[in-house]
């Protein structure tokens, strides 16, 4: 028998908790093999919820937690006031080894705080990264899959080159395992594709990315190759990632919008859209997010996967499912092997440079 | 002993024209009762075979050809449901007692397999679907009702136990079926309330009048206390909630046995036994275990006295030689911790109270399995 993953869920977190999330844990038991479901919340609730839904019961258990943070709260305070809420026991449990890994759909900076309160970065990983993945033109991988990864989009606002760099190993390793794409291509966002653009952090991580074997390194891209899909992994600061991201939400929201009032507005319009319907729909489907479940929290000795907030009973089933593949694939290990294969790089180059200097300095006396 | 040796072979000569003709879909295998002046049995244990006992898929037709053509060391029974079987047959004055829907000639198969895992039955009937072909009895080879009632009906004349135990699974009717037994031996189902079911259930005339005779001949008395529900499919277990607090849908056969231990039917060194059938299978380890004893906390099937009382009788047990020789698990202090963590996992919620149970309207819930199987025919779900 395989070893038994532990996955721990927020039973209580996001738009359409509990009632989703349980049911897609529920459904996550009866299609993975070798998982243990933890489900954090009202143990009364989630008591009387589990028994209406198809599961498996020998591999579902509930840890009581009393309370929840809200969607909108802030996250510091929220944590500070409810050190008993749902997401904090969570990630409680992971750090105290009691679970393999954390799934979800609740208030985002809240749990991304929750876990960088308890849990130990990987050696080698300054800061952690929130990934998010974006649909694109191009397709990636195995699984010819419609989506590529921007990191970070928020977890940490100032960073350094070094800093950039393990962002970069963290997001490729990801890509790897989750899309099965053997050698993801890794861009750094800036603003020009020469190496000497941009601001100093991102140039000296040009320079030393550009050093790597482990990594497949294209180059810089801009901010209009996000869409296009030129790179499967796009590697930035958290203050900028969060700023496209938002950017390419409310491009998206009103496209949208704009439908919907062309449908509203003439019939021309409306056949126009009609006849595009099929099309439409296509699209809709590949950039289905739902299929996607969530995007991690890397550079922690254990997975997080961050579920949408909106997310329903598919979703979470697929963000376990991605859990389930990181711990199978020991996505931490895979992130903490590559950085010590590049620090064990980086200690030779710095040996040969000053054996170097040293052969060449003039001898006293 | 020469003498009993051949009174012996006779006796064995003797059966063999039934068996043959049981074989050929000549007769029905009709259970012994009891001998003359034995003693009847205290407690009757009704085990259903496919999908309750054994690991059975008979969703498609190859599944029933498969099924078939394999021998009895390729059956897998479930995980702990050997040793709870076991446990359940050593003791004196139970009777254990297996009715199932295969055909007549898989009886050998199947016998051997009880053999192998070391199963002692006093009762082993069969369906005669070769003789429903042969008598064009199309409507009887899915039918569960008639098949199954009389089956245990005609069982309990020939040996009334004061208590009765029953297992069957959420793949077929069992619920249904076990119920309807149980208030027809408590006097809550009359005979015209049963005739009524026999005609929803389609059943023939002729097997209609047998039942009825059975159902009027039966010893009467409220001697099922406990129905279990194997939830081989998974099946939302509030699924059975009408059905009320005497049928206990279980996950696994640990959950059966903490049920049954609560009933004061098992020891603490029996349910030992079950559990450490099931971490032998590889397909449970202690955490799921843990996790069973939390799940039916949680449905409020088994105290948390109960699970608190198992693990201090457990440890008992441990000590006294129930682990030895178990090298590959950790301490009993460590897995009967684990144990109560997940009792303390779930705070201080106490599960849902159960309703006054209402009276069952068998000729509904016959109704709703029928389209419930139509629609699953339809998906393709067997």
């Amino acid at each position: 028998m395989p070893a038994m993953h532990r996955i721990v869920v927020d039973a209580m977190g996001g738009d359409l908790a509990p009632d989703e999330i349980v049911q897609g844990a529920a459904e996550a038991s009866l299609q993975l093999g070798n998982v243990e479901l933890i489900l954090v919340g009202d143990a009364a609730v989630l008591g009387r919820q589990l028994p209406q839904l198809r599961h498996d019961g020998s591999r579902v258990r509930v840890h009581h937690a009393p309370t929840f943070v809200e969607m909108d709260e802030k996250p510091a305070e929220a944590l500070a006031a409810k050190p008993d809420a749902s997401i904090v026991i969570a990630a409680d449990l992971v750090a105290r080894g009691e679970g393999d890994a954390l799934v979800s759909a609740g208030n985002t900076g809240a749990s991304v705080l929750a876990c960088a309160r308890r849990w130990t970065l990987l050696e080698g990983v300054s800061k952690s990264a929130l990934a998010a993945v974006f649909p694109t033109e191009l397709r990636r991988g195995e699984k010819d899959d419609p989506f590529s990864l921007i990191l970070d989009v928020g977890a940490t606002v100032d960073v350094s080159a070094e800093d950039l760099v393990g962002f970069a190993v963290m997001g490729s390793a990801y890509a790897k395992l989750v899309s099965n794409n053997r050698r993801p291509r890794v861009a750094l966002l800036s603003n020009g594709t020469e190496p000497n653009k941009g601001p100093a952090n991102v140039i000296a991580a040009h320079a030393a990315l550009v050093e790597t074997t482990e990594l497949n390194f294209i180059g810089n891209i801009e901010g209009l190759d996000i869409p296009r899909g030129v790179a499967d992994v796009v590697v930035t600061s958290g203050f900028v990632g969060n700023v496209v991201l938002k950017m390419l939400e409310g491009v998206s929201e009103t496209v949208v919008r704009l439908a919907r009032y062309a449908h509203k507005e003439r019939l021309a319009w409306r056949l126009g859209l009609v006849a595009l319907s099929s099309a439409i729909d296509q699209l809709k489907s590949i950039t289905d997010w739902q299929q996607y479940g969530g995007a991690p929290l890397l550079g922690f000795t254990h997975p997080f996967i961050k579920a949408h907030g909106r997310s329903n009973a598919r979703a979470v089933t697929n963000a376990i499912k991605v859990a389930h593949k990181a711990l199978a694939g020991n996505l931490c290990g895979n992130i903490a092997r590559t950085m010590a294969e590049l620090d064990d790089r980086a200690q030779r180059g710095n040996r040969a440079r000053t054996e170097s200097s040293g052969a060449m300095a003039p001898t006293e006396g | 002993m020469a003498r009993r040796s051949l009174l012996d072979r006779f006796a064995k000569l003797s059966t063999l024209p039934v068996k043959l003709g049981e074989r050929i879909g000549l007769f029905d295998h009709v259970p012994e009762g009891l001998a003359p002046g034995e003693k009847p049995p205290r407690h009757t244990f009704r085990w259903d075979l496919d999908k309750t006992y054994l690991r059975t898929e008979f969703d498609s037709l190859a599944d029933l050809a498969k099924n078939a053509m394999q021998d009895a060391a390729d059956k897998q029974a479930y995980p702990g449901a050997s040793a709870l079987l076991r446990a359940l047959s050593k003791e004196d004055g139970h009777r254990i007692c297996i009715v199932s829907g295969s055909p007549t000639q898989m009886r050998q198969v199947l016998a051997a397999k009880l053999t192998l895992d070391g199963i002692d039955y006093d009762e082993f009937v069969l369906k005669n679907n070769l003789k429903n072909i042969l008598r064009g009895r199309f409507r009887s080879l899915r039918a569960q009702i008639p098949y199954k009632l009389p089956a245990m009906l005609q069982s309990r004349c020939g040996a009334a136990a004061e208590c009765e135990t029953l297992f069957g699974d959420d793949a077929e009717a069992d619920a249904i079926i076990y119920c309807l037994y149980a208030d027809l031996l408590a006097g809550r189902v009359s005979l015209s309330d049963l005739e009524r079911v026999l005609i929803a259930s389609r059943a023939y005339d002729d097997d209609a009048s047998r039942i009825l005779a059975l159902a009027r001949r039966v010893p009467k008395s409220d001697a099922v206390k406990r129905m279990f529900i194997h939830l081989d499919r998974r099946s939302p277990p509030n699924g059975f909630l009408r059905f009320g607090a005497r049928l206990v849908p279980v996950f696994n056969y640990f959950q059966a046995a903490l049920v049954l231990y609560q009933d004061k039917v098992l020891s603490a060194r029996q349910v030992i036994f079950v559990a450490l059938e099931m971490i032998d299978s590889k397909q449970y380890e202690l955490g799921s275990l843990a996790t069973s004893v939390q799940d039916i906390i949680r449905r409020g099937r088994v105290t948390r006295e109960t699970a608190l009382a198992l693990s201090e009788e457990a440890g008992e047990a441990a000590k006294s030689g129930a682990l030895s020789g178990r090298d590959d698990l950790p301490p009993f202090e460590q897995i009967a911790n684990a144990f109560r963590t997940r009792v303390r996992e779930l705070g201080d919620t106490t599960p849902p109270p159960w309703n006054d149970q209402e009276q069952l309207d068998y000729v509904r819930l016959v109704d709703e399995e029928h389209e419930h199987r139509r629609s699953r025919r339809k998906q393709g779900m067997g």
